[in-house]
Formats: C-alpha cells, sequence, structure tokens
C-alpha cells in the first residue's frame, strides 16, 4: 500500500513540471511589461529598466525558467509585487480561511446528500422522490453568486442573523461568519452529488447480487446498508473528488461576495494587480492540490473496491 | 411416495407493462418429492426461471402472481415479506446463472457465505465464518481457509459458481432451486458442478430443482424432468421415458435439436489446395500484474479449401486469439499466417484490406455484434459500400440477395436488432461476412447463445454455405458434439497450446491426449 502511494506521488512529478513550464509561461506570455505595471505609467525608462534588470527579466528565457526552478525546488516560489512578501508565506496565509471553508462544505455536503440521495431511491417515484428532485433542479439552476447576494441581503443585512463579510475569530466565529458562504457552495454541491448517488442506487437496487441476497434470506434493510450503498457509493465518491477539485480554486465568486480573504480573493487581487509571481504560485498549488485530491479520492476507492489498483 | 416437499398448483405469473399484461406462465402444476432432484427444460422465455423465482418471491413488482406453492404444508403465496424472509436460504435457497453478478463484488466470499447463517441462526460472525470454511470445504473450494478473504474477481467462473452454492446451502435448506447454474461454465467445469449438486442431493438429502436450456445437462442428474414452453408446462415425466419416448412434438423437436441427434453431413472436401497455413505462431500480451502473457504457443495448422476446421477448448484456451490473429487483428510476436501462400502479416501496422475481405467472421453475441441503431438493410449495405463492390444502383439488389441466402425474410429489412430474434440477429451477422465474398468464414462460438433449436437451424444454414459456395469455415467452439457434427478437422486448445489434433472421426472418436478425454467425458449427451 505505501509502496504503490509512493509511486503515485512520484507519477505526480512529471505533472507538476509541465504545469510549471505552463505557470512559466504566464509571464511571457502575458501582454504588458511587469515592470511596468509596478511602477506605473509614469515612471521614467531607466526606472523600468532597472526593475526588468532586478527581477532577471532580461536574461534570455530559458535561464529564467532555470533559476525558476531552482527557487521552486527550495520552496521559493518568488516575491509577491503588491505585498511585498515572499508568495509561498502569502499563500500559507490565506490557505486556511479557503481551506476552513472547504471543510465546512464537505461537513454540510456528504450527510446531507447521502440522506437525500437514499430518502429518493428508497421512495422512487413517491412525492418525497419527486420533491427532492425538483428541489435539485432549482439548486443547480440558481448561480452561486446570485444565490450568495440574496442570502446575504436577507439574513445578513435585513435580519441580521450573520455578518456581512470577513473571518471572524476563533472556532466559533469562523462557523459563524462562513456558515453562509459554506451554505451558498453546498446548495449547488449537494443537488449535482444527490441526482449521481440516487441513479447508481437505482442501477445497484436492480443487480444480480440484490436478488442473490434476498434469496439468502437476508433483510432488505441489511441488503441496502451492506451491499447497495457500499456498491453505489464508488461513482458518488469520485464525482465529490472532482467536485472538491473544483471547489479548492472554484471558491473566488463566494470569497468575494462574502468578502472573505481566501485563496479566492487572493487570485482575484493578483490578476486584477498582475501580481505575476503570485498568479504563478497560485496555479502550481492548484495543480498540486488538484493531484493529491485525486489521489486521496482514488486511495479511498481503493479501500472500498477491492478490483481498484492505484 | 411420501408427501412431496413442494407442491406448486395452478401458478399464473403475469407482468404489468405499459403495454398491457403478458402471461408469462400458464397454470403450472408439479410436484418435488424429499431428495428428488427434477428438471425444467425450455427455449428462453418458456417461463422456467419466472416460475423458479416465484416459489421465492423473487420477483419483481410488476409481476402478479396466482395459484399456490406449497413448502412443507405452508403456503408461499400468502407469506408476507418477513416471514418468507425466514423462509428463504433456510428452507428454500436458490443458485443463479451467472456466478459473476449474483456475488457482491466488494464483499470477501466467506462472508458472503457467512451471511445467512447470521441472519437466520444467530451465528455470531466468527463461528458463521467457521461454518462457512466448514461448507466452502464441502462444495471442494481448494483451500477454503485462504479463500475466505478472496473477492469474487479473484476466482474462476467455477469457483464463484461453488461460493455460490455454498452460501445457498449454508443452512441446510430442504429445497435448492438451481436457474441454469452451469450456463456461464466451461464444458469441464459444468460437470464437476453437476456431479457436486448430485452429491449434495445423496448426502443431505437435499430437494434439486433444476433449470436448464439444456436437455442434455438434465437428463444427466434428474429422476423426472419438466418440458415448458410458452409459459406452459407441455410435458412432464420420467427423465428416460421423456427423452426416449417424447410424446409433444416440442419436445421431439427439442431432441431432435440436439447436436449429438443433428443428421447433418458436412461435404467433403474435394479441393486439397491449402487455404490457410498458420505456422509457429506465439502471442504475448502484456499482464495487468507486470510481465507478460503468453496467449498462443508455438501454434501451427493447415486448413484446406473447402473444409470445416473445430477449435475446441476451454475458456482462456486462446481460441478467440487465434481467430483474431487469423484475422490480423492481432500481431504475432513470430511466426506466420499465409492466405493461399501469401503472407497476412508482410505489411507493418497496415491491414491489406484485399486479405482482409477474404477472412470474415461471425461473432458469438448476437446482439451485441449489431449496430443497435442500424436496420438490416443498413448493416448488410455498409461493407458493400464502404469497399465499393458493388455499383450504387445494385445496392438493393445485392442486400436482398444476401438476404435470401441466410433465409431472411425480405420484409425484415427496415428491422433494427432490437426487434429481431437472437437467430435473426445472427443470420444478418452472417449475411453481414458474406457481403464480402469470403473464402474463409470464422465462426465464434456463434451459437451458444441461441437456443438449441436455433442453433440446430443455424448449423444447417452454415453446412448449406459450405456445400454451395465452397466456403471454408473456422469453427470455434466450447460443444463437441456441434464440432463432431459440422467439422472436418479438429485442433483441441488448452492454454494457448494445440495438444490434439487431426480429423474429427480420429481425434473424437479416440482421443489420444487425456485433455481431449476429459472435455469428452465432460459432455452431457442425450
Amino acid at each position: 500500500m505505501f509502496l504503490k502511494v509512493g509511486k503515485r506521488l512520484g507519477h505526480i512529478l512529471p505533472v507538476l513540471l509541465g504545469i510549471s513550464i505552463v505557470s512559466f509561461g504566464l509571464i511571457q506570455l502575458t501582454p504588458g511589461d511587469p515592470a511596468r505595471m509596478i511602477l506605473g505609467n509614469k515612471a521614467s525608462v531607466e526606472a523600468v529598466e532597472a526593475v526588468r534588470e532586478r527581477m532577471g527579466l532580461n536574461e534570455p528565457v530559458l535561464q529564467q525558467y532555470g533559476n525558476y526552478m531552482l527557487n521552486l525546488v527550495q520552496g521559493d516560489l518568488g516575491e509577491s509585487l503588491r505585498y511585498q512578501q515572499p508568495v509561498s508565506e502569502l499563500i500559507m496565509q490565506f490557505l486556511p480561511v479557503t481551506g476552513f471553508l472547504a471543510l465546512y462544505v464537505i461537513v454540510l455536503t456528504v450527510p446531507l446528500t447521502i440522506l437525500l440521495g437514499i430518502l429518493a431511491a428508497r421512495n422512487r417515484g413517491r412525492w418525497i422522490d419527486q420533491l427532492i428532485r425538483m428541489t435539485s433542479v432549482l439548486g443547480m439552476t440558481m448561480p452561486v453568486f446570485w444565490l450568495a447576494m440574496l442570502m446575504l441581503r436577507i439574513f445578513s443585512v435585513e435580519l441580521g442573523w450573520f455578518p456581512v463579510s470577513g473571518f471572524g475569530t476563533g472556532f466559533v466565529g469562523h462557523l459563524h461568519h462562513l456558515f453562509l458562504p459554506a451554505v451558498s457552495v453546498s446548495i449547488y454541491l449537494i443537488p449535482v452529488l444527490v441526482r449521481n448517488l440516487r441513479a447508481a442506487l437505482l442501477e445497484e437496487m436492480n443487480a444480480d447480487y440484490v436478488v442473490a441476497s434476498r434469496s439468502k434470506g437476508l433483510p432488505e434493510g441489511y441488503i441496502f446498508r451492506r451491499h447497495i450503498l457500499k456498491n453505489a457509493s464508488l461513482p458518488t465518491l469520485n464525482l465529490f473528488g472532482v467536485l472538491i477539485t473544483w471547489l479548492i480554486g472554484g471558491t473566488v465568486i463566494v470569497e468575494l461576495v462574502y468578502a472573505i480573504p481566501g485563496l479566492g480573493t487572493l487570485m482575484f487581487n493578483a490578476i486584477l494587480g498582475r501580481d505575476y509571481s503570485v498568479i504563478q504560485g497560485l496555479t502550481l498549488f492548484y495543480a498540486f492540490s488538484t493531484v493529491i485530491i485525486t489521489l486521496v479520492t482514488d486511495m479511498l476507492s481503493a479501500l472500498i473496491d477491492p478490483r481498484i489498483e492505484l | 411416495m411420501s408427501e412431496p416437499l413442494l407442491k406448486v398448483c395452478n401458478l399464473d405469473v403475469s407482468f404489468r407493462s405499459r403495454g398491457g399484461e403478458t402471461h408469462a406462465v400458464r397454470n403450472v402444476s408439479f410436484d418435488v418429492g424429499v431428495g428428488e432432484i427434477i428438471g425444467i427444460v425450455g427455449e428462453s422465455g418458456s417461463g422456467k426461471s419466472v416460475s423458479c423465482r416465484a416459489i421465492l418471491g423473487l420477483l419483481p413488482e410488476s409481476a402478479s402472481v396466482s395459484g399456490r406453492i406449497e413448502y412443507s404444508d405452508q403456503n408461499l403465496l400468502g407469506l408476507d415479506t418477513e416471514g418468507l424472509r425466514r423462509i428463504r436460504g433456510r428452507d428454500v435457497s436458490m443458485v443463479f446463472q451467472n456466478p459473476a453478478s449474483h456475488l457482491d463484488p466488494l464483499m470477501a466470499i466467506g462472508a458472503q457465505v457467512s451471511e445467512p447463517l447470521i441472519h437466520h441462526q444467530d451465528a455470531s460472525p466468527t463461528q458463521a465464518l467457521d461454518a462457512a470454511i466448514e461448507r466452502l470445504r464441502e462444495v471442494q473450494l481448494e483451500h477454503p481457509e485462504q479463500r475466505v478473504n478472496s473477492y469474487p474477481h479473484e476466482l474462476s467462473g467455477g469457483m464463484k459458481q461453488r461460493v455460490m452454492i455454498a452460501a445457498a446451502i449454508a443452512c441446510g435448506p430442504g429445497l435448492l432451486l438451481a436457474d441454469e447454474p452451469t450456463t456461464a461454465l466451461d464444458v469441464t467445469v459444468q460437470a464437476r458442478i453437476l456431479e457436486l449438486l448430485k452429491s449434495l442431493n445423496e448426502q443431505h438429502y437435499l430437494s434439486v430443482v433444476l433449470v436448464s436450456h439444456d436437455l442434455a445437462v438434465v437428463a444427466q442428474v434428474c429422476d423426472r424432468v419438466l418440458v415448458m414452453r410458452h409459459g406452459e408446462i407441455v410435458e412432464s415425466g420420467d427423465t428416460k421415458q421423456v427423452i426416449y419416448s417424447p410424446q409433444h412434438p416440442y419436445t421431439q423437436q427439442l431432441i431432435e435439436s440436439q447436436p449429438s441427434r443433428m443428421t447433418i453431413r458436412p461435404p467433403v472436401a474435394t479441393d486439397t489446395d491449402t487455404l490457410l497455413d498458420v505456422s509457429n505462431i506465439d502471442v504475448e500480451f502484456a499482464s495487468p500484474g507486470g510481465g507478460t502473457m503468453r496467449a498462443l504457443n508455438d501454434v501451427s495448422l493447415i486448413l484446406r479449401q473447402g473444409e470445416s476446421l473445430g477449435v475446441v477448448g476451454e475458456s482462456g484456451s486462446g481460441k478467440s486469439t487465434l481467430a483474431r490473429v487469423v484475422m490480423g487483428l492481432v500481431k504475432p510476436k513470430s511466426g506466420d499466417v499465409k492466405l493461399r501462400g501469401q503472407s497476412i502479416l508482410q505489411k507493418r501496422n497496415r491491414l491489406d484490406l484485399s486479405v482482409c475481405r477474404k477472412v470474415q467472421m461471425v461473432f458469438q453475441n448476437p446482439y451485441d455484434s449489431l449496430n443497435p441503431r442500424y436496420s438490416v438493410y443498413e448493416t448488410i449495405a455498409e461493407p458493400l459500400e464502404r469497399h465499393k463492390l458493388v455499383p450504387a444502383t445494385k445496392l438493393d439488389e445485392r442486400v436482398a440477395e444476401l438476404m435470401g441466402l441466410v433465409e431472411l425474410d425480405s420484409s425484415l429489412a427496415s428491422r433494427k436488432p432490437a426487434q429481431l430474434s437472437g437467430g435473426q440477429c445472427q443470420r444478418v451477422g452472417i449475411a453481414r461476412a458474406l457481403a464480402m465474398d469470403p473464402e474463409l468464414l470464422i465462426a465464434d462460438e456463434i451459437t451458444s447463445a441461441l437456443d438449441v433449436t436455433i442453433q440446430a437451424q443455424i448449423i444447417a444454414l452454415l453446412n448449406r454455405l459450405r456445400e454451395e459456395r465452397g466456403l471454408s469455415v473456422i469453427f470455434i467452439s466450447h460443444d463437441l458434439t456441434l464440432v463432431r457434427s459440422f467439422c472436418d478437422q479438429v485442433v483441441v486448445f488448452q492454454s494457448g497450446r494445440i495438444v490434439e489434433s487431426g480429423a474429427v472421426s480420429g481425434v473424437l472418436e479416440q482421443p489420444q491426449k487425456s485433455y481431449t478425454q476429459e472435455l469428452l467425458l465432460s459432455v452431457p449427451t442425450l
């Protein structure tokens, strides 16, 4: 098992190499001069030239990439032009907020998905199934930003139940501050997952091994829990993995609406301010986390399904 | 005879669907005595499986069942779900056709055998596991102590069927319903599973209802047999009596369709030109665990013009790989394949179309090998158009001619595969192959998915094509009796090697190798 995980981690290296080339290419390919960006339009040509020299922008491309990689291996993602701070430090500073939000969403999503998915599948065609399916469509079709703004308006501004922005202090403070953002994201995620789980459950309920289990005289509840649910969880687990990777990079809108100081906000500001080293560093970080989450998903799948090899 | 264990009286089953009601079983009555093995024979759709499932209440909700099913004086049809649950697995249990899909892929086999013990006898998991090991030993699974932790995908088909039987007999039931338990298995494995059922019957006085499409299988182990057709029992009685003096015309037809009873005379090949020369073929595949697996090992054979060569062997023995090599779909590691003296392997990675046309293939599953969205006409016309074999103006004429050749009514031309029977689909597959005007037809288990009466018709068709067109055939089959009645030459495959070859009369009448002998002995015959 450990050997296989190590092997899989080894496979990540070429992926990261490819991503590093792409993220390095960002600077080379984008229009405009980073040095000019920092100094503004009124700066003299000499000043811009000096900054270019300091940033190494005048060296040959290959050498620039070499330097970049050398720094990267040492954990140095460069320095933010805007914050005047190492990028790795910046990421570490903003990551806990997004991480907290992601975990919050997971904690809200997983139990509700399982509950609603099972309810819908076991009552197929009855009113409760119809209700769950119809609200699902509603949840999926509402844009996240619109829902976020709506909830902010109602629950924070009108009713004053939740804060309008920020991350809060202390665990309870975080929970309180991030409740609405987490709900906004969950309302989008849960319908997708419920539909997937419901379909998988319905398919497994018709599987041959279910008839065979019945012929052995096993109770229906046991068959559902022990056989059907386990088999049906695999496709949903994989979809969940994909959605979580999306979540890490996709919280931008929610973070902006609720003014949460997370990675999404950092990325947004970096793009606006052409803070290239931050964009580069975040791109690399997103890629890395995607690979790791995929690996974890695969490991969980392998744990459930003995046929899956890592 | 003492009081029967199971009494089925006037069983009627119908299914509600959008199109109305379908009557699957009508007025079926039969008894099973203690320690008796009875067989239910019939073709697909005859209602034999449905009757079997009705006994345990395992039919889908759309089914409505009426009549009486009494198991030791208890009417099973009157029981609620909980009452039925107590009977299932404890008094009456069931084994199914496809062992791979009827076992939960995510649960170790030991746990699957333990389940009924835990739920019926309140055994603790460890007690149940010990008992499960005993049951697995009883069904002759080797090394049951280690195997309990294996998952279904780690076992062969025969082993999985043994596991399913072990789970079914775990609580020592009085009656075992076996629904086509050997259909998905190799013939040697089938023989061993039937032997096992017989020995369980003798040792535990276990009554068995054996459902099968294969009369020969039923004849081997059953005391009494019921013949079903269109949901009704058309004939029943003592096995010997039914087989030797069948009363109903359908039973007679069923018996005449048995390959061993078929009276086809293969045409004698007069032309002695060598058509296909396969010499010293080696094929290797990368195996999933790393390394390579040898699929074919030093395989050589010669097929003369107009001859029919039977290729027999168990699944995984390399039969289909040979077909793929001759088709040019698999490149052998070494060796050569010559068609009329010309190697088909010369061109690197590019199939020589003129050679491909001369070799055509018909596949095992008639539905899967046809495009479900294509009509019969489109399926047959496609190769003609792609290879520009006939001018566009003659296309209709040629398709009609090909359909006539395989005895398909021209009114079927616009139908899609889903609207055809299995036998009709297979005829379309043959017509599609014949469209290329091939010299060699590879038939890969083309009748194994078909009912026995349809099988007889397809074989007669192939035989006629050989006679009329001098077509050479490579006939891949697991059924030795079929090969015996259809082929001139035979090669026997075992683990990628040819273990025996020669004229059918020689090899199958006086086999030299023990493997061939075992294969022959395993074949159930009437």
